[in-house]
């Protein structure tokens, strides 16, 4: 709270009943990241707001929830958003997702392609890893190919938005080194993707929320551990599309 | 609970035993929805199933009174129950109630979508009648205070609000107005619109928070 934010303060109650336009609100929840007692305030008078919604409460349509449910099983769930630093104890995992420098790095390099890894800085757990994979591989247009690391492929899906890779029998990496996806745009540039390690029996699994405009190629590079923003190392596998 | 809402007349006053069976369900659907999300966000899809029952109508009427049009609404709400579906493993308890979540949302949505489909001046022409006297639409604030807004504590939260405050925080609840289309409908200055809207809401919470 200090005195030249006093305008931004003052946008406080328009914000939380939704009376700003795009730039207003932008301002307003830069400013609550760095404000506490905005962010208090807010979480208080949001529930103001819930009591008006709750009061407008009325019958749905009867399609409404077949609606809703039939859409929901073709939606594939965000994983959840993981504190980087309450990970101590995060043993080796099976599969690692890319620590925050290079997850700000990605979210520079992906800005024009419309994907939304970047916040997720740490692995997700593998029950929710499994689901996203199986959603993307049970899309009904699911497209499989050949990964060649291992006996393993590479699912996508336009309607899911993501790309699953699974695979037995992948050979390990080097000391201190993971595998990277990377996606490949028609300009060359190279957008990174998850980092994951095959378990004792070879098995690996790894999911990449993205859509495919401009994507030309899917590459797998060993990288050190936690990912690189670049790679780094040569492709150990590539699939073209 | 839908024909209740019609049995409301101007000046209501009748008391409720209390504490209000209104509250007591609100207390304990808050508390439910927050764990149907959370197990929502594992991907539970009895859970959200049940999430459905506990919030598509408020969700749906929100829609519906912003947007005034029962397909439209019908779109929203089915945009807004699947979007808290993907983004469930996101919901954090320790940030606030997940009723309040989803159905602050639900009404953000609701005003994202009635913004795309008018243009401001249109709207603007069409619901900021005050200047020109024009008693044409129904849904005046005093409508949605008296008539509508059913529950006994939603009233007398209300009934503490000056006309102005009302007036203010209605346009932007229920129309989507931004806090300069409020400031320009009423014809007053932008400070004293976003005072209202504030000081409209602060009375609102401080009427309704021993409740919660």
């Amino acid at each position: 709270m200090n005195d030249t934010n006093g305008d931004t303060h003052s946008l406080l109650g328009p914000y939380v009943v939704g009376a700003v336009d795009d730039m207003d609100r932008k301002t307003f929840e830069n400013h609550l990241r760095d404000c506490v007692d905005c962010r208090a305030e807010v979480a208080h008078m949001s529930d103001v707001i819930a009591t008006l919604v709750d009061a407008e409460a009325t019958a749905p349509p009867a399609s409404l929830r077949a609606k809703v449910m039939e859409q929901a099983a073709h939606t594939a769930q965000l994983p959840p958003t993981v504190a980087p630093s309450a990970r101590a104890d995060s043993s080796r995992k099976r599969l690692r997702w890319p620590l925050a420098g290079a997850a700000a790095a990605m979210s520079i390099a992906v800005a024009g392609i419309g994907m939304f890894l970047a916040s997720t800085v740490d692995a997700p757990d593998t029950s929710a890893l499994e689901r996203e994979v199986m959603m993307v591989s049970s899309a009904p247009d699911a497209h499989t190919m050949e990964l060649g690391l291992g006996s393993s492929h590479l699912v996508m899906s336009e309607r899911m938005g993501g790309v699953a890779l699974m695979g037995l029998d992948a050979p390990e990496p080097a000391e201190g080194m993971e595998y990277q996806l990377w996606l490949v745009l028609d300009d060359g540039h190279m957008v990174p993707g998850p980092t994951f390690m095959p378990d004792a029996d070879g098995e690996f699994m790894a999911i990449m929320h993205t859509d495919f405009d401009g994507v030309t190629e899917f590459e797998i590079t060993e990288e050190p551990h936690g990912g690189s923003g670049v790679p780094t190392g040569n492709a150990v596998a590539v699939v073209s599309l | 609970m839908n024909s209740k809402r019609h049995l409301k007349v101007v000046g209501d006053a009748t008391p409720v035993a209390s504490p209000t069976p209104v509250a007591e369900a609100a207390r304990t659907r808050s508390a439910l929805v927050g764990h149907l999300l959370v197990r929502v966000g594992r991907g539970d899809e009895a859970a959200f199933d049940e999430l459905y029952t506990a919030v598509a109508g408020s969700v749906f009427g929100v829609a519906l009174r912003v947007v005034r049009d029962r397909a439209i609404a019908e779109e929203v709400a089915q945009d807004v129950l699947v979007e808290v579906w993907r983004s469930a493993a996101r919901y954090r308890p320790e940030a606030g109630s997940g009723r309040t979540w989803v159905l602050t949302m639900a009404h953000r949505r609701a005003i994202d979508r009635v913004r795309s489909e008018q243009a401001h001046t249109d709207r603007l022409r069409t619901h900021g009648a005050k200047a020109t006297g024009s008693h044409d639409d129904p849904d005046t604030v005093v409508d949605i205070a008296h008539r509508e807004w059913e529950a006994q504590r939603v009233r007398e939260g209300l009934a503490l609000l000056t006309d102005r405050q009302r007036e203010a925080i209605d346009l932007a609840f229920s129309k989507g107005f931004t806090h300069r289309e409020v400031a320009a409908s009423l014809g007053i200055p932008l400070g004293t619109a976003k005072a209202r809207i504030r000081d409209g809401l602060i009375k609102l919470r401080d009427a309704w928070e021993e409740e919660r």
